[in-house]
């Protein structure tokens, strides 16, 4: 009893743990050497590995669901597939009078759950083939809760197996980009306030450019936060855009920093231009917050995390032990380190063209 | 063929790579670009 509530306390910590500290190190690794000077070769060299790691990672390994999956999705749609994590114990396999083999498994992830599964010769020679391997079968629930149907074989021990996330299922795994690039554009508007109240104070024109850099590759990053989440719309709900609180929420702070970039292009003098954008960059984030934060969460969304939501606050930060998976949690922090250092990389481009056009324009034509 | 349209997880992984290898060449390139107008204009 006590292991399983230290167990209970242990994973929603590590689970915070992971996400700050890939953030964390991200934002740290930005500033270090230094955010306005070229980065060495092992920061650049850091950061493209990062980034193909997440991708292969989020792409390659296998979804792999518990038995608690299969039935909870069988109980709904009893003819409804769904790829389980399992260990046949091929040294029980029986074979019944319509030649069906049926044979004990056990949860890979929980070994003390044992369950039968009924299949075909095909399906009982390839598992036969194999041996008694934790693996990745098709399974149907049958007549109870215990009792289970084989359809196929899909891996035969993979080394990494991603959790089976009911209603998303392989489109889940986008979440290790859509959520980074939409966490990584509201630290960049904070950032942007940030240097905004720098410059007020100190009228020193890096931090101007820097209010700008964070501002500008921070509405990228929100810009791609809003075409994955439609791509991801369209395969989850249905259609492109679905004027979701979310959703309409990032258009409204879309268009609230476009008007960001508007001010600063129609001001020619560059003081003047860097001490309004900075106001404007610290009144515009008085809205980040809300937006991002209270809004969504107020209202009834398709979302996550929205008002009346049984998940509470969503499968990422919901500290219930039920929503954590370790190697989701592992990736998910590798995911926002990775998209934390290309932001991180094109800020500081931007910063060094900016600090160049300056020097430029200073030089007698 | 077969592996293509069995496995469409794997064509995926490929072409988010390429974009990826298209990306780092492309910022690879502006940041090499950019050290050699600072260095022009240090000296």
């Amino acid at each position: 009893m006590m292991g399983a509530s230290r167990t209970a306390v242990f994973l929603p910590v590590m689970k915070y743990i992971l996400m700050l500290g890939g953030l964390g190190l991200g934002l740290l690794l930005c500033f270090k050497p230094s955010l306005a000077a070229r980065k060495p070769w092992w920061w650049r060299t850091l950061a493209i590995a990062a980034v193909v790691a997440t991708t292969v990672l989020a792409l390659w390994p296998p979804i792999g669901g518990s038995i608690a999956d299969v039935v909870f999705e069988g109980r709904v749609n009893p003819i409804k597939q769904v790829p389980c994590y399992v260990v046949p114990d091929v040294a029980s396999a029986t074979t019944t009078d319509d030649g069906r083999t049926v044979m004990q498994t056990a949860d890979a992830r929980t070994p003390a759950l044992r369950v039968t599964l009924t299949m075909h010769a095909p399906v009982a020679a390839a598992i036969r083939d194999a041996g008694a391997v934790p693996m990745i079968i098709l399974m149907r629930r049958a007549e109870s809760d215990l009792q289970f149907t084989a359809d196929a074989v899909m891996a035969i021990d993979p080394p990494i197996t991603l959790p089976y996330i009911t209603a998303l299922e392989e489109r889940a795994r986008i979440i290790f980009f859509h959520v980074p690039m939409s966490w990584i554009a509201t630290i960049a508007y904070l950032l942007s306030m940030i240097f905004g109240i720098r410059y007020l104070r100190s009228r020193d024109m890096a931090h101007d450019d820097a209010v700008v850099a964070t501002a500008s590759v921070g509405t990228l990053f929100a810009v791609l936060a809003t075409t994955t989440g439609s791509v991801w719309a369209k395969f989850n709900w249905g259609s492109f855009w679905n004027w979701d609180p979310r959703q309409t929420s990032i258009v409204l702070l879309l268009l609230i920093y476009a008007a960001f970039f508007l001010l600063r292009s129609a001001i020619d003098e560059p003081q003047r231009r860097a001490r309004l954008s900075s106001v404007y960059a610290i009144v515009a984030f008085a809205s980040v917050p809300f937006l991002m934060f209270v809004l969504p969460r107020m209202l009834t969304s398709l979302h996550p995390g929205g008002k009346g939501d049984a998940g509470g606050i969503g499968p990422l930060l919901s500290p219930q032990s039920d929503a954590i998976n370790p190697t989701k949690q592992v990736l998910f922090a590798l995911s926002l380190f990775a998209f934390t250092m290309v932001y991180g990389w094109l800020v500081n481009l931007r910063i060094r063209t900016l600090a160049l056009q300056r020097h430029a324009d200073h030089q007698p034509s | 063929m077969d592996f293509l349209t069995q496995q469409p997880l794997y064509v995926v992984l490929v072409t988010a790579l390429m974009i990826w290898a298209g990306i780092a060449w492309y910022i690879s390139r502006v940041d090499r670009r950019l050290a050699e107008l600072e260095q022009r204009i240090k000296r």
